[in-house]
């Protein structure tokens, strides 16, 4: 067992003990999974480089030097094989993918290991801390490791085994991977995704131009920042782009082309197949977040007439990028949607059964134009696979398929969440801070009322400071009321949908506001002089302190009517930002509602002071 | 359809401009933080216009490095921290990365105690503004939210470009302040040369060459757009040395005939009375904690991130803890650490900005060395490798820091 850090740089003497240079690098043939040590890179005398075989001339080798079997004049120098690779010059300090752990990581060492006398082979890449504490010095190593294990922590070795690595900066290398190899392409889409999302932006368009165009298409679908997507397909020239857009699903194709800018997009679009392009404009015609926009439209659409082996005739002569089945769809003379046959009765009836008979005609289809989340939850309600979308002559369009269904639930969730102020994907303890940034968020009338403190002492000016905690009691529950007036639009807004029938109308909200505001308003200031006469004694009238803090409360229930008044606008902005597609976020809500509330009741509360003369 | 159109030229026309104010002046004017305006106040208060004549050659320097760091990410695609990597291996990286750290834990501690003196000229005791602004930078930075406020940090930290009419508004002697930025003059006074290093070191701050590189690196440049990126570091550089001179110019005009020795940030906002009056501690404060607080919010993400590049570990803040705890951990501990310095009784905080600037100066050249070897090499940078002029120029920073701060250790031996 030796690793590369403690070969490099040892000299290299031949058979009379003259010392001909120190090693430098090591060949290997990639055609193994432990691939052998076949060349020995010398660095010779003036710094001149030099390779020679290992299995020809190398006799013994150990940490402190490597001895050749033959005297320096006999050696014949060899070069770099094309299936060759120099480990300390391709892999070491380099990024590589571990294909097993599907992560990025960097090679900090390699472990070869002697299986004869002279013969070495590669085991793996050493990425773990050991690797970076044995290349600094290896008396640090041990004494890290003797130490941990004294801890109780023994510290592994992380070795990743050449099959399973796959070199990122191919270009530079040019290395030809062997068969046997475990590539990139050949882990889940999804995994892929993820990796491409870890690198930089150069190696990502690199990486991407290397994997075979079905998986790129797989694995740009997968890939989670649409703008990312629209960034990588960007970079590509357009027949590429134009080939991996005909390649993937027409619904994932249209999202990304909506993405790309308008003549970026009409390019790809033009050098398509006429039925692929076809495809993806249909769908780019419909509304953003409509079925119509996610349906597919590659669906096994059968007559009525056609019998169960037919059916399965039909399925086998699929292509197999096509989007996979669930159902087969049956229509009648007319070409209307007349009925379904699941995958199952295909498989449970016999090849001559017609599928008009076996088939299911209590259909629950969906318009293009309805909204995606409906439809999402439709299908969830009915327990479907999948959701035929069909025009007015029940003439069958595409279909929502369940994973898509539930990409629209997730992305719906997500909004609804950012608007009601919990902000995105970090409610799952994701982060440390998730804690603590939710406290926050909770206690941001504190923040605000200090605010708002500092405002009213500028404004009453440098005399009279001392009234200011009197002047402020109340302001808490003017900020806390407007934050409340917030949540009570943001609930409705979730909740009702403008389009449903049934979902109360603007105003009945805005009169439900009104009312709510005022018996709170007027029950706030009702406790708050009761508490305060209790203190002062009646009408709290004698000391400046109980006036200032009752005119306070009067000024905090004006400010929480008018936050519950202006409860409707502010649905009426979600709304039409929601229309045009923007997304709102509930912090940005919240801050202005506590901006506008910390003002009025400033305003308010000047006013009264100025106007009772106090 | 006019409308539309008319709307989208518009958004274009704002857009280009957010993009005109591009990293090299965003760059330029985070180099005027907390340190920055305690080198160049003392630079002015202690020796009047006589160190004027480093602002053009600082300029030519800031220069040199920005292009070559923005030429090296454009050319490879990799951060800076990656190629000293894949470049020389980790013995070297590792070096490098201490040197990073402890520079940048260095600007950071500065930067707190730029946001305490801030602070306390508004009457915020230390003990409460330090803990906020460590909590908040904290925050700010592990959630990357501070992007959405960069912009306005960035315009308060614009106080600064004020020092251009108060400097206008002292009345200086402008043939004089000419000659001496024309005309190097030398001084063994041993106080001279550390502040010439410190000079050096916040005008070239090593965290600069990981941020210039990175931002190219983020946006995905190629070997088409260094001309650009050219043009936005000379421009930026030349707007920040501008800023700089008329700071040293104010300072020098103002202080140094009055015989004021800028000792804390109530003493280098004194500067700014002829323009502002009573109010000028009040601006000058506010500049102070503006770009501090920027500052702070930045320099833990750019340690920790060059530093994970290096060693090959999950990074940015778009990892969770648990797939990136040095990252997460080094942002956390350089925030804990430097605050809690600044925090201890007794701390001199102008002190503490200037000593980072010194420290700073020190460590650049090592990174420097760095920058100009991958720089030269035609392997990694191709046709986009350094000229001779370029490299000569890097060289000769790197030689003439090193003679600095070895002429600063060696009078600091002396017991000067």
């Amino acid at each position: 067992m030796i690793y590369l850090s403690q070969l490099v740089g040892n000299p290299v003497y031949d058979l009379n003990g003259e010392r001909i240079g120190r090693v430098n690098d090591l060949g290997i043939a990639t055609g193994e999974v432990f691939p052998r040590v076949t060349s020995l890179a010398v660095e010779g005398p003036g710094r001149t480089p030099f390779m020679i075989s290992w299995r020809k001339y190398v006799d013994s080798f150990d940490e402190s030097d490597v001895r050749l079997k033959v005297i320096a004049t006999d050696i014949r120098f060899s070069y770099l094989q094309p299936d060759e690779v120099l480990i300390a010059r391709d892999l070491l300090n380099k990024q590589i993918v571990d294909t097993r752990g599907a992560r990025v990581v960097r090679v900090n060492d390699l472990k070869l290991s002697d299986t004869s006398s002279s013969q070495l082979r590669l085991l793996g890449a050493e990425v773990g801390v050991r690797g970076i504490l044995r290349s600094l010095s290896p008396a640090l190593e041990l004494l890290v490791v003797r130490a941990s294990r004294a801890l109780g922590k023994p510290l592994p070795e992380r070795i990743i085994a050449w099959n399973y690595m796959d070199l990122l900066d191919r270009d530079l290398s040019n290395v030809k991977l062997s068969v046997s190899h475990k590539t990139l392409d050949e882990l889940h889409p999804a995994d892929i995704a993820d990796i491409i999302e870890r690198l930089d932006p150069r190696l990502r368009g690199q990486v991407f131009a290397q994997l075979d165009e079905e998986r790129a298409a797989d694995a740009i679908a997968e890939l989670e920042d649409d703008s990312m997507a629209a960034e990588l397909m960007g970079d590509m020239d357009v027949t590429a782009a134009s080939r991996l857009l005909s390649e993937m699903d027409p619904d994932d194709a249209a999202e990304l082309v909506s993405e790309l800018d308008y003549d970026k997009a009409e390019k790809l679009l033009r050098l398509m197949g006429v039925k692929e392009r076809g495809a993806i404009r249909q769908l780019l015609g419909y509304r953003e977040d409509t079925a119509g926009r996610i349906m597919t439209s590659e669906v096994v659409w059968l007559g009525e007439d056609a019998t169960v082996g037919d059916a399965k005739q039909a399925i086998r002569s699929l292509d197999e990028a096509f989007e996979s089945v669930h159902y087969v769809y049956l229509k009648d003379e007319e070409g209307r949607l007349s009925g379904v046959v699941s995958l199952r009765s295909i498989i449970s009836f016999d090849d001559d059964a017609k599928l008009g008979d076996i088939a299911y005609d209590d259909l629950v289809c969906a318009r293009p134009d309805d909204d995606q989340e409906d439809v999402a939850l439709d299908i969830a309600k009915y327990n479907l696979l999948a959701m035929p979308v069909v025009d007015d002559e029940r003439h069958l369009l595409g279909i929502v398929t369940v994973d898509d269904a539930l990409d629209v639930l997730e992305e719906e969730h997500e909004e609804d969440l950012q608007i009601a102020g919990g902000g995105r994907g970090d409610a799952d303890g994701r982060k440390g801070t998730s804690g603590l940034l939710w406290l926050l968020r909770n206690e941001l009338w504190f923040f605000a009322w200090m605010v708002g403190l500092a405002a009213l002492a500028l404004l009453v000016g440098d005399g009279r400071r001392e009234l200011v905690f009197a002047l402020g009691a109340a302001l808490p529950v003017a900020v806390i009321a407007a934050l409340d007036s917030v949540s009570y639009t943001t609930n409705f807004f979730i909740e009702n949908d403008p389009d449903d029938e049934d979902s109360p109308s603007l105003a009945g909200f805005a009169l439900k506001g009104v009312g709510l505001g005022l018996v709170f308003a007027a029950f706030e200031s009702l406790v708050a002089v009761g508490v305060l006469s209790a203190l002062f004694g009646q009408d709290a009238g004698g000391v400046k302190a109980g006036q200032l803090a009752v005119l306070s409360f009067g000024a905090a229930a004006a400010s929480v009517l008018a936050s519950f008044l202006l409860a409707p606008v502010c649905l009426s902005v979600l709304r039409s930002r929601d229309e045009k597609g923007a997304e709102t976020s509930g912090i940005a809500l919240q801050l202005l509602a506590m901006a506008i509330s910390v003002a009025l009741f400033c305003a308010i509360t000047l006013a009264l002071v100025a106007g009772l003369g106090l | 359809m006019a409308a539309a159109t008319d709307r989208g030229g518009r958004k274009a026309g704002r857009l280009a401009l957010l993009a005109a104010m591009g990293p090299g002046i965003l760059t330029a004017l985070a180099g005027n933080d907390a340190g920055g305006v305690a080198t160049y106040s003392t630079a002015g208060a202690t020796f009047g216009f006589g160190m004027l004549w480093t602002v053009p050659l600082m300029c030519l320097l800031l220069i040199v490095v920005q292009e070559t760091s923005a030429r090296m990410g454009c050319a490879t695609g990799k951060g800076f921290a990656s190629l000293i990597r894949e470049r020389f291996g980790i013995r070297i990286s590792a070096v490098a990365m201490l040197s990073l750290i402890v520079s940048n834990f260095a600007v950071t501690l500065s930067e707190f105690a730029g946001i305490a003196s801030g602070m306390a000229l508004f009457g915020v005791p230390t003990w409460a503004s330090v803990p906020i602004a460590a909590i908040t930078t904290w925050l700010l930075a592990v959630s990357g939210s501070y992007r959405h406020i960069e912009k306005i940090l960035l315009a308060i930290g614009l106080v600064f470009v004020t020092y251009i009419v108060a400097g206008v508004m002292a009345h200086p002697d402008w043939g004089e302040a000419l000659r001496c930025t024309l005309v190097p003059q030398a001084s063994a006074d041993p106080s001279y040369i550390s502040l010439l290093v410190a000079n050096v070191g916040t005008t070239i701050s090593p965290y600069m060459i990981f941020m210039v590189a990175s931002n190219v690196v983020e946006k995905n440049l190629d070997a088409s757009d260094i001309p650009g990126q050219r043009a936005d570091n000379v421009s930026g550089a030349i707007f920040a040395e501008i800023i700089t001179w008329f700071i040293i110019l104010t300072t020098g005009a103002v202080l140094f005939p009055a015989g004021i020795l800028v000792n804390d940030a109530a003493d280098a906002a004194q500067a700014l009375v002829p323009l502002a009056g009573r109010y000028a501690s009040a601006m000058f404060a506010a500049g102070l904690v503006g770009a501090s607080f920027l500052a702070a919010c930045v320099m833990p993400g750019i340690t920790a991130g060059a530093l994970c590049e290096a060693f090959g570990w999950e990074r940015g803040i778009n990892r969770r803890w648990q797939e990136a705890p040095v990252y997460y951990g080094t942002i956390a501990l350089i925030t804990l650490a430097s605050a809690g310095l600044v925090l201890l009784p007794g701390a001199d905080l102008f002190g503490i900005m200037m000593a980072s600037q010194v420290i700073n100066g020190v460590l650049l050249p090592v990174l420097l060395l760095c920058m100009v070897t991958i720089a030269d090499d035609r392997h990694i940078m191709g046709e986009h490798a350094n000229g001779r002029l370029w490299s000569g120029l890097t060289w000769f920073t790197i030689v003439a820091v090193i003679i600095l701060t070895v002429v600063m250790f060696v009078f600091m031996a002396l017991g000067y």
